[in-house]
């Protein structure tokens, strides 16, 4: 049953919220606008494996409906910050995280959040396609509602379809929905695993690096996809191909690494800013030594 | 706001149960093994009090001679055997042949030791009396009597076959433990040796085997452990005289197959004489197979490094 | 040197045949239909009680042990620090090395003064020996599951009790039941606990675990030197039902291994 009801967020913000079944949260969207003009918002993230500091206090804002890219060198911390931002990265044994991300205005890490419903807000695609071994095409679109709970038939058809259509796949794969996930090739793969997490209507999709098992034909239909998406959700992207950062993005941050070997965040800005005039003479380095 | 990432407010979450409820399960195995252990252990007090130890050994010299006898004569005939046959497996059969060998070779593991003893008692015993031990006794009865025999009346069980049929069933253990060591010493090594002009064989006798020297000695050791344990298939071809046999050849005991075959009828004081012998079995089994386990960790360590 | 190779692996392959041979020859002419219905005291004489019981007792002890080993081993793989699991790992192992007639032994000491000699006591001495070996095959299995799985399932809101369960256990569902198929004809085979615990009868059981029970290892133990032809001619018979179950059910687990591997 939906239900409205106001609550006060660890940001002291009072907010309206609604509970009710994932597949259905979209569909309220636009009826209630959002508290922030941002989609995510950061002040001063680190993020820790034990005691060894990866992420070095990041303050960044990320627009909605925009694709954001995440470039630097590998090790700077730019893959544990997007797990950061789905609570992902706490899945690993040791881990924390310090300081604010705020999510449509509300704090991600606040103490009553529920880190499983956060990850239905915010999806991720890895790097390795990851379909589930043991399901078909369909099971895999479908996994995230079933497992949340959604029985209806008609339902999971529906939206099985549809996230396929987004996905870009569904003319490849609609005659074989119940054969194997893994019978796909790789760049399939990739683009079901898209449909997949986009199946559970997120706000965000991050992305990790989701080119860099692929062939460039199947990176090239990735990129076209990453494109289109961007219309109805906020995507952040990490990639370590400059090219890849420049034709899809709105927005780049390039990260480095202090002494320490903690990623920090350089600078921010439009992309065409930053592959042509950017402000610090580090990143200007980088993407010289990267690009072309 | 269009979402809801707050908690659900019930206390029992179905992700704290489940928890728990495997958390219940890996106690309850560990509490048994525990249990197994500590009255094990206990139950041995009552006969190593009662006596010393060395008296204790004295008067069960019978079975302890049998167990170490058949182990090692299991041993004897399944190291060569089951060591050769791993390296046949990975180092020479054509893929294929490989697997359909390996195969055959663990569904005689997956064989009932009782179905064993039948066919021993019915018909291997005989055999074996016919040929192999026929040939040892009159080749070296002469010398040592501990190999004689009468040949004009040869016992209907002994020790030497017990031991054989041991052997013949922990060959498949043997060949798997020998073959996932010998499997897992690195190509590189391998190709090394091959490099500088050695024959398949060489590469073999001075790369293979003497990497995996510590890992199959290990693998040998946990064949003994369950050499030594073996029970029913030994009971029905042993014989079952509690004394030290004056030859291989004539019948004997084991810890094992006292254990089985006098224990539920036994009086108190044999019955705690029969457990100590039993805690001893426990032990010594445990201490073979955990120095398995740590040869087998030191295996991978060695072939770790080079890679 | 690779014919003397060839040779040892021929040695270690002749036994099976012989025996496979033996087994197949001596019980086909007592292989009746008395001999799945009557018992050992009807005419004219049969298994059925050692058939039933060897069945029973071993059903008994699987449907008892294997969700304890399943869900420990979860517990093991999923929850248990890496030092834990190494940890109990090695104990496991090591406890897997016991020989059964010591776990017979035990069961002897602390369970028959409870549950008397008993088919009860059978199927706790066999539970106990099966235990460690649904852990370790589950928990090996398991493992075998990447990360990345658990990682696609929690990163869609999955909470971690149903990737658990619909997730990681759905992949390796085959390799669990393999686990299972393994300890069950492991347990199938036992004679020596049983010797301690359970004994035989003449008679038929259906169920009552307070009394004695028969089993196929133990007609074929009790029967194995007999002089009357019928009564070894039944012991080679109880042979091949139990080596049949048991190459059963292992070629069964070999074939779904090598067709699901987990990517």
């Amino acid at each position: 049953m939906p239900s409205d009801e106001s609550i006060k967020t660890s940001t002291g913000v009072t907010t309206s919220r609604r509970t009710e079944p994932v597949s259905a949260e979209k569909a309220a969207d636009d009826a209630y606008p959002t508290s922030s003009k941002y989609a995510l918002e950061l002040n001063n993230v680190e993020a820790f494996y034990g005691t060894f500091r990866a992420v070095a206090g990041v303050s960044l804002k990320i627009a909605p409906k925009s694709v954001t890219a995440f470039i630097g060198p590998s090790g700077c911390g730019k893959s544990t910050l997007l797990r950061v931002l789905n609570r992902m990265h706490e899945t690993l044994p040791g881990t924390s995280v310090k300081g604010q991300t705020l999510l449509d205005g509300v704090d991600l890490y606040g103490p009553k959040v529920d880190p499983v419903r956060a990850r239905r807000l915010v999806g991720m695609v890895f790097q390795k396609p990851n379909p589930f071994p043991t399901m078909s095409i369909f099971e895999n679109v479908i996994s995230g509602l079933r497992l949340g709970g959604v029985r209806s038939k008609s339902e999971l058809e529906s939206v099985a379809e549809t996230s396929l259509r987004k996905a870009a796949i569904w003319d490849e794969v609609k005659d074989k929905l119940h054969q194997p996930g893994t019978s796909l090739s790789g760049g399939q793969q990739q683009r079901l695993c898209i449909a997949r997490t986009i199946a559970v209507k997120p706000e965000i999709v991050l992305m990790d690096e989701p080119c860099s098992a692929l062939d460039p034909l199947a990176t090239l239909k990735v990129e076209e996809l990453v494109r289109e998406l961007a219309v109805d959700y906020t995507i952040v992207i990490v990639t370590h191909n400059m090219q890849q950062a420049s034709r899809v993005s709105d927005t780049t941050a390039f990260f480095s690494m202090d002494e320490q070997r903690a990623g920090y965040l350089v600078e921010m800005d439009a992309t065409s800013k930053i592959f042509t005039n950017p402000k610090e003479s580090l990143t200007e380095g980088y993407i010289a030594g990267r690009f072309g | 706001m269009a979402f809801n990432i707050t908690r659900s407010r019930s206390l029992l979450s179905p992700d704290r149960t489940f928890r728990a409820i495997t958390l219940m399960a890996a106690v309850t195995t560990a509490t048994i093994l525990a249990i197994i252990f500590v009255v094990l252990a206990l139950g041995s007090i009552p006969a190593l009090t009662a006596s010393s130890f060395v008296d204790f050994i004295g008067t069960n010299a019978g079975p302890i001679f049998g167990t170490v006898a058949t182990a090692l004569i299991a041993i004897a005939v399944a190291g060569p055997i089951g060591i050769l046959a791993a390296v046949y497996l990975v180092e020479f059969a054509p893929k294929r042949l490989a697997v359909v060998l390996t195969f055959i070779v663990e569904l005689i593991a997956a064989i009932p030791s009782v179905v064993f003893g039948l066919w021993a008692v019915n018909d291997l015993s005989i055999r074996l009396r016919d040929s192999v031990e026929w040939w040892i006794a009159s080749t070296f009865g002469k010398f040592i009597p501990f190999l004689s025999e009468d040949s004009n009346n040869p016992a209907a069980d002994s020790v030497f076959r017990a031991g054989f049929l041991v052997g013949i069933m922990i060959i498949p253990l043997v060949v798997a433990l020998s073959r996932e060591i010998i499997r897992a010493v690195p190509i590189s090594l391998r190709e090394g040796y091959i490099g500088m002009g050695a024959t398949r064989w060489e590469t073999i006798r001075h790369v293979v085997l003497p990497t995996a020297r510590i890992g199959i000695t290990g693998a040998l050791m946990l064949a003994l452990g369950r050499a030594l344990g073996e029970t029913i298939a030994v009971t029905m071809v042993i014989g079952g005289s509690n004394d030290v046999p004056g030859s291989l050849f004539q019948p004997g005991s084991t810890i094992a197959t006292r254990i089985a075959t006098t224990l539920p009828e036994a009086n108190p004081d044999v019955k705690s004489v029969l457990i100590a012998l039993g805690v001893i079995l426990f032990f010594v089994s445990l201490g073979l197979s955990l120095a398995m386990r740590l040869a087998a960790r030191q295996t991978a360590k060695i072939t770790a490094s080079v890679k | 040197m690779r014919l003397s190779a060839l040779i040892a692996t021929i040695a270690a392959i002749i036994p099976l045949i012989a025996l496979i041979y033996f087994v197949i020859v001596r019980a086909i002419p007592w292989l009746d239909a008395e001999l799945f219905v009557n018992n050992p005291l009807d005419k004219p004489s049969g298994i059925s009680n050692a058939i039933f019981g060897s069945l029973q007792l071993t059903t008994a002890a699987i449907l008892a042990v294997s969700p304890i080993g399943v869900l420990a081993a979860i517990y093991l793989n999923e929850y248990a620090s890496p030092r834990v699991a190494s940890w109990s790992e090695l104990v496991i192992d090591v406890m897997l090395g016991v020989p059964s007639i010591v776990v017979g032994m035990f069961a002897f000491m602390v369970v028959v003064p409870q549950l008397g000699v008993s088919a009860g006591s059978g199927v706790v001495a066999i539970g106990i020996l099966m235990l460690p070996i649904v852990v370790r095959t589950t928990q090996e299995v398991l493992r075998l599951v990447p990360s990345s799985v658990r990682e696609a399932s929690l990163a869609l809101g999955v909470p971690v009790w149903k990737t658990v369960i619909f997730v990681v256990c759905r992949t390796a569902f085959s390799g669990i039941l393999t686990a299972v198929i393994l300890a069950y004809s492991r347990g199938l085979g036992e004679t020596a606990p049983l010797l301690l615990t359970v004994r035989g009868t003449f008679a038929q059981n259906w169920l009552d675990f307070g009394t004695t029970m028969n089993a196929l290892p133990l007609t074929i133990y009790s029967y194995s030197g007999a002089a009357d032809s019928r009564t070894l001619g039944q012991a080679w018979a109880a042979a091949l039902l139990l080596m049949v179950l048991a190459l059963a059910l292992n070629i069964v687990v070999r074939a779904r291994t090598v067709n699901s591997r987990v990517a």
